[in-house]
């Protein structure tokens, strides 16, 4: 698995999302399911298997697919 | 009246929201007048709240005034289930958006010891309700703010919702000695909550397991929060190491860290480790609230009298809730409990008769006859395998759900390590989340169990 299966694969564990839905509208308010027990799986999920330990800064931003993708990026995770 | 409410100093401020909204003990007690006249009979009313200042006022006045008995439900209820609920009970009044609308279902008598109703934890698309009585309130008021020596300089953040019973009780608990209430109903994961809690000077935190998983990854140990003074915990039981882990920084920073058991059944708390104990009895929910009384009975009903030996934990106290509603005629009925109710959860105590929970009655299942508690094998899997579960089953087979792929063969081993039962007795199924209501608790009736 590539770096990007991988943090695809997380949203498939938190919210069973399939790859095809992933994308740009990805999002706290496009997904209703998206809570903070959500947020903190997602979290908890990057940092377990990109072996990171994230600021509250970007657990707070964390809000949307995209935004994941950012936060890795600046950890300097390549996806 | 209520709480002794009109003893507070009617301008001091009774809440805070997270919107900026305020609103004095004054101002409650003035709505709570409004609706004496305005509402000439007791009548039901469905109260669809939010965590905001709107909503905590219409409650408290409601109860006050003793003319609304609202059943309090999460502004965000299922469609569904809210018709549900409203063709079962045919609310006079329904409050919501922050206005109160009559409807046309017919005045019915109510009890008139009973005070609000709140739905049954952990279930929804049930019309179970559980019925308080007045005297619970101001039980629930007394007791919770003896052990937590709140006073009325405090400021307690409050995350947890106002339709969930430890939420209510902390509200309850908080007016009674004039403090300042500061509700939100933002995510904690949100920068909004912590500029909240900063700007606000919280000065406690009463939250669920989940929610110190939460604070823990905000990376909470680091913060700066120096009039935070309290730290409260209930809802389930505490991973260990967490637990642990937030008692040790309470110690250090000179902050107390009290664990807490409570059901719905009994308006929330009904026992509490004393802070002193934190560490030294981690685990353990402690000892009875103040004029509350915890003891053991085995499977005859008969009286438990030794340390460390199991049997259900049965709770006596004025906070015991009359019973449920299934029904709009149950609406009438008084108290079934007369103070006293069996918990159905399994404990025993220590020598200084800390009480230690073990399991849920029901919870468990036969395997070859023998007795195997699905919240132990959570625990163990928790402990051993570091991956959230949720164990249910029948006689035949017990069914583990995970959510971590990766864990599927370790789970399976380490429960057979454990239990000494045959590996084909567990089937691991992976699933995309563990099914939770919002206060964290694990909704089982939502996995199949065969």
């Amino acid at each position: 698995m590539n770096n990007l299966d991988k943090y695809n694969d997380i949203f498939a564990q938190v919210f069973g999302a399939k790859v095809e839905e992933l994308g740009d509208s990805y999002s706290k308010e496009n997904v209703s399911a998206w809570d903070s027990v959500h947020q903190l799986n997602i979290i908890s999920l990057m940092e377990e298997i990109f072996d990171l330990m994230l600021d509250p800064e970007d657990i707070m931003a964390c809000t949307s697919y995209n935004a994941g993708k950012e936060i890795l990026a600046k950890n300097g995770i390549e996806l | 009246m209520l709480l002794n409410l009109d003893h507070i100093a009617p301008k001091r401020l009774a809440a805070i929201d997270n919107d900026g909204k305020q609103v004095t003990y004054a101002e409650i007690l003035r709505l709570a007048d409004d609706i004496t006249t305005q509402v000439t009979e007791r009548a039901l009313c469905f109260m669809m709240v939010d965590n905001n200042v709107e909503s905590l006022t219409w409650v408290m006045a409601s109860l006050i005034s003793k003319r609304l008995v609202p059943l309090i439900l999460n502004a965000k209820t299922d469609e569904a289930l809210y018709k549900n609920l409203l063709q079962t009970y045919r609310p006079k009044y329904i409050w919501k958006a922050g206005t109160l609308q009559r409807t046309d279902y017919p005045i019915v008598p109510l009890h008139p010891n009973l005070s609000h109703l709140l739905p049954t934890s952990g279930s929804t698309g049930s019309p179970k309700l559980i019925r308080h009585k007045y005297e619970n309130i101001e039980a629930a008021g007394l007791n919770i703010s003896t052990f937590f020596e709140l006073k009325e300089t405090d400021r307690p953040l409050m995350v947890l919702p106002l339709y969930y019973t430890m939420g209510l009780s902390m509200v309850f608990s908080h007016l009674r000695v004039g403090a300042t209430v500061l509700i939100t109903n933002r995510s904690m994961t949100d920068a909004t909550f912590w500029k909240f809690i900063k700007d606000e000077h919280a000065t406690s935190f009463t939250g669920v397991p989940y929610s110190f998983q939460i604070l823990n990854l905000m990376r909470f140990f680091r913060m700066d929060l120096p009039d935070l003074e309290l730290l409260t915990q209930g809802g389930g039981k505490m991973p260990h190491d967490l637990n642990v882990e937030f008692a040790k920084y309470c110690r250090d920073h000179n902050k107390r860290w009290i664990a807490t058991y409570g059901q719905s059944e009994c308006t929330a708390r009904m026992a509490y480790l004393p802070a002193k104990w934190a560490l030294d009895k981690v685990g353990s929910i402690g000892i009875a609230v103040p004029n509350g009384e915890l003891s053991l009975i085995d499977e005859n009903g008969t009286p438990i009298t030794t340390p460390h030996t199991e049997g259900e934990m049965c709770y006596r106290g004025k906070n015991v809730t009359m019973g449920y509603a299934f029904s709009l005629e149950d609406l009438t009925k008084g108290d079934e409990r007369n103070g006293f109710i069996r918990t159905g959860d399994l404990a025993y105590f220590d020598e200084d008769k800390c009480y230690y929970i073990v399991g849920r009655l029901g919870r468990f299942i036969k395997l070859f006859g023998m007795r195997v508690g699905l919240d132990e094998c959570e625990q163990i899997i928790a402990n051993d395998c570091q991956t959230e579960c949720a164990c249910v089953g029948t006689d035949e087979k017990m069914v583990v759900y995970i959510t971590d792929a990766t864990k599927q063969q370790a789970v399976k081993e380490t429960l057979v390590e454990k239990t000494h039962i045959v590996a084909t007795s567990f089937e691991i199924r992976l699933i995309d989340t563990i099914p939770k209501n919002e206060a964290g608790k694990k909704l089982y009736s939502k996995l199949e169990n065969k």
